[in-house]
């Protein structure tokens, strides 16, 4: 099969969209004829004309312009050059977005596809680093898709954009140069569900985006010396997919969940919660959780590196759970 | 609509101290990027820059001979200009981009903006662009609470200036007669996108301003003993209490966004125009020659004394350790 960068990928997903449905218009700063800051748009604004267009540098407008589009009959697809600025609109996701319809009594809906970069990447320091989507599971009405491979990403980003309620979509950074298969025909992937990305036995490490990487890799290492780890990559956090998850973990009995977010309220603190809910019993050890450290992301690149969950932290992790 | 500033200015109204700082602190800003980049290109500098060659003319008039240390500044993200100008030391800038606990950040690293010096009036700067308009009715009402003249000068981008909170931030400096100038740095394009493109009054930001009742300018941005003579008026001006001045200085930049842009959104005479006619370092110097105040040779004394205090500070700045890793938990709360 062919591969391609998750850049591509994306872009793939957003032209055949838009192709598909005259009312879906795409937006945010610099996405136009320069094709994005991370060139996820690149050649849309050649192909698609005034339904893809730069805005101003607004973010609290973009999402809110979102919102009345939506109401409207468009399919909006907004960006936010950066995931942290989700925080300047954040009245607009929180409490706008994923509460509009259920508020008016459930008559409207709500089909926007908000695209957010997110991730540690080459120095972006403490406001372009981070992976906030964890503050949106704490909001109803938002489903939050965190892709970590080109075949998910563009999978995803379709049924995404088809899905009549809003969409928080977060793209890790690092992740928009890796390459992957992805087929030439066209498939969707649905919303929620979690993809076992490894099979294994004895411990199951939960991850999204970039640490579902680390966490294979981890898996690979932990497999020479015995131990057989199974990866579940999420891929959405809202609705989380508890049956994998509690499949798996049923199954292995360990759990370790992976994340860039700070570990302190990360979406890892709502998953062990669940998870210790419904399957306490199943549990050999107690659920461990890896994310970053609980202060802002420094710019330094020499200090950016401690924030990042590592495979030797997990490998880690993992043996002292297989002690217990 | 705005006033384009004009006036005559006498350049024998100035001191030749002052004169020769003025060139100083332009050149110096010009070598500070020029090794910047080449750190960069070295490899030992991560993360964005925003150079700011094109529009020294306008940091070091803005600030120099009016701005005193106590007087508040808000950078904007090419503001190593207005921080050197400020007298930020060099070394400590340097510092923040390598990482190195010479920086102001002691090790964290702060590219441009989250470099601070108090001491000079130097509060820091924020990733997320406008950040800058609310703080600076802060400083502006505490100044005035408290009785003080401190200025605050609020510096941002043409494109920054589309950002929602500088209309509160108009507002609330007209409502209460707050002692803040705006400066916009309007150097025509917000990475990709001229002005004219996302803002609904085409002509001159400072317009707006006039919507809030502020007094409003716009001024050769490139011309320094202009920028001077109107940040001077307006710093009289919020002195006396007699409120905020907004300003819109034209200028442009004569690298990309960031390094590492193709910068191929530019039609390549205008750029080409800017730089060999319109050169802030260039005209200034040519101003100072045909007035008699510096020879050739002044200048070029000028020119390797700041070459060589800038290798220093590279030198003490790289020389520095990085920080231990526990340096990220220090800081977070008193
Ligand atoms: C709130 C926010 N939105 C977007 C960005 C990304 N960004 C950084 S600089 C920039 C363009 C700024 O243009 P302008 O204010 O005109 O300043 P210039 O770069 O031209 O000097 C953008 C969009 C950001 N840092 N913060």
């Amino acid at each position: 099969m062919r591969k391609i960068n998750m850049r591509q990928a994306i872009i793939e997903a957003l032209s055949e969209e838009m192709e598909r449905d005259p009312k879906t218009v795409l937006f945010g700063e610099d996405v136009g004829k320069f094709g994005g800051v991370f060139g996820a748009t690149k050649g849309l604004h050649d192909k698609f004309g005034e339904r893809v267009f730069d805005t101003p540098i607004a973010e609290t407008t973009i999402v809110g312009a979102a919102v009345g589009m939506a109401l409207t009959g468009l399919r909006p697809i907004p960006e936010l050059q950066f995931g942290d600025f989700v925080g300047i609109a954040f009245d607009e996701v929180y409490n706008k977005l994923g509460k509009w319809r259920w508020m008016h009594g459930g008559t409207m809906d709500m089909p926007v596809t908000l695209r957010l970069p997110i991730g540690i990447a080459g120095g972006s320091g403490p406001e372009h680093s981070q992976s906030p989507q964890a503050l949106f599971m704490h909001g109803p009405g938002l489903h939050i898709v965190v892709p970590s491979t080109p075949y998910d990403a563009k999978g995803l980003l379709k049924t995404a954009i088809r899905n009549n309620d809003a969409v928080l979509f977060f793209e890790h950074k690092v992740l928009y140069d890796m390459k992957g298969e992805v087929p030439e025909e066209e498939y969707l992937i649905p919303l929620g569900k979690a993809d076992v990305k490894r099979e294994g036995s004895d411990v199951t490490i939960l991850a999204t985006a970039l640490q579902v990487h680390t966490a294979l890799k981890a898996a690979k290492t932990l497999a020479e010396n015995g131990v057989e780890a199974e990866v579940v990559d999420l891929r959405s956090l809202a609705p989380l997919d508890k049956e994998t998850i509690l499949t798996s973990v049923r199954k292995t009995g360990r759990v370790v969940i992976v994340h860039e977010e700070p570990k302190t309220g990360g979406s890892g603190a709502e998953i062990a919660a669940q998870i210790s809910e419904e399957a306490m019993f199943d549990l050999q050890a107690p659920i461990k959780r890896i994310g970053s450290p609980d202060v802002p992301i420094a710019q330094s690149i020499y200090l950016e590196q401690f924030y990042r969950p590592s495979e030797e932290q997990i490998v880690t992790t993992v043996n002292e759970l297989m002690e217990y | 609509m705005a006033q384009i500033y004009k006036k005559d200015v006498d350049v024998s109204s100035y001191t030749k101290e002052t004169l020769h700082d003025f060139y100083r602190t332009m050149i110096k800003i010009r070598k500070f990027d020029q090794h910047l980049i080449r750190l960069m290109q070295e490899g030992k500098v991560s993360g964005f820059y925003h150079s700011g060659i094109g529009s020294e003319g306008l940091s070091a008039g803005s600030i120099r001979n009016v701005l005193r240390d106590e007087d508040y500044i808000f950078y904007n993200h090419r503001g190593c200009n207005q921080k050197i100008a400020k007298g930020v030391p060099l070394s400590k800038l340097y510092g923040d981009f390598l990482g190195t606990t010479e920086g102001t950040t002691r090790g964290l690293g702060a590219g441009i903006v989250h470099s601070a010096d108090v001491s000079r009036g130097v509060l820091g700067q924020a990733g997320t662009i406008g950040s800058q308009f609310n703080l600076a009715v802060g400083t502006a009402y505490s100044a005035k609470i408290q009785g003080t003249d401190r200025v605050t000068l609020c510096y941002f981008g043409d494109g920054a200036a589309s950002r929602e909170p500088l209309h509160g931030s108009l507002n609330w400096a007209g409502v209460y007669k707050l002692p803040v100038i705006y400066i916009c740095e309007n150097n025509e394009y917000a990475i990709s996108c001229h002005h004219t493109e996302t803002h609904s009054v085409k002509e001159h930001i400072a317009d707006w301003a006039g919507g809030y009742g502020i007094a409003n300018y716009v001024v050769d941005g490139n011309d320094t003993l202009l920028v001077n003579e109107v940040v001077k008026e307006a710093v009289e001006r919020a002195k006396k209490g007699e409120g905020p001045t907004f300003i819109e200085a034209q200028t442009f930049r004569h690298r990309g966004h960031y390094e590492g842009d193709p910068y191929d959104y530019v039609p390549a005479e205008v750029l080409q125009d800017w730089k060999e006619n319109r050169d802030p370092v260039k005209n200034f110097k040519k101003q100072l020659m045909e007035n008699g105040i510096c020879s050739e040779g002044e200048f070029a004394d000028i020119d390797h004394a700041v070459e060589a205090e800038i290798l220093e500070a590279i030198e003490v700045a790289e020389k520095a350790p990085l920080p231990d890793p526990k340096r990220i938990y220090e800081g977070l709360f008193s």
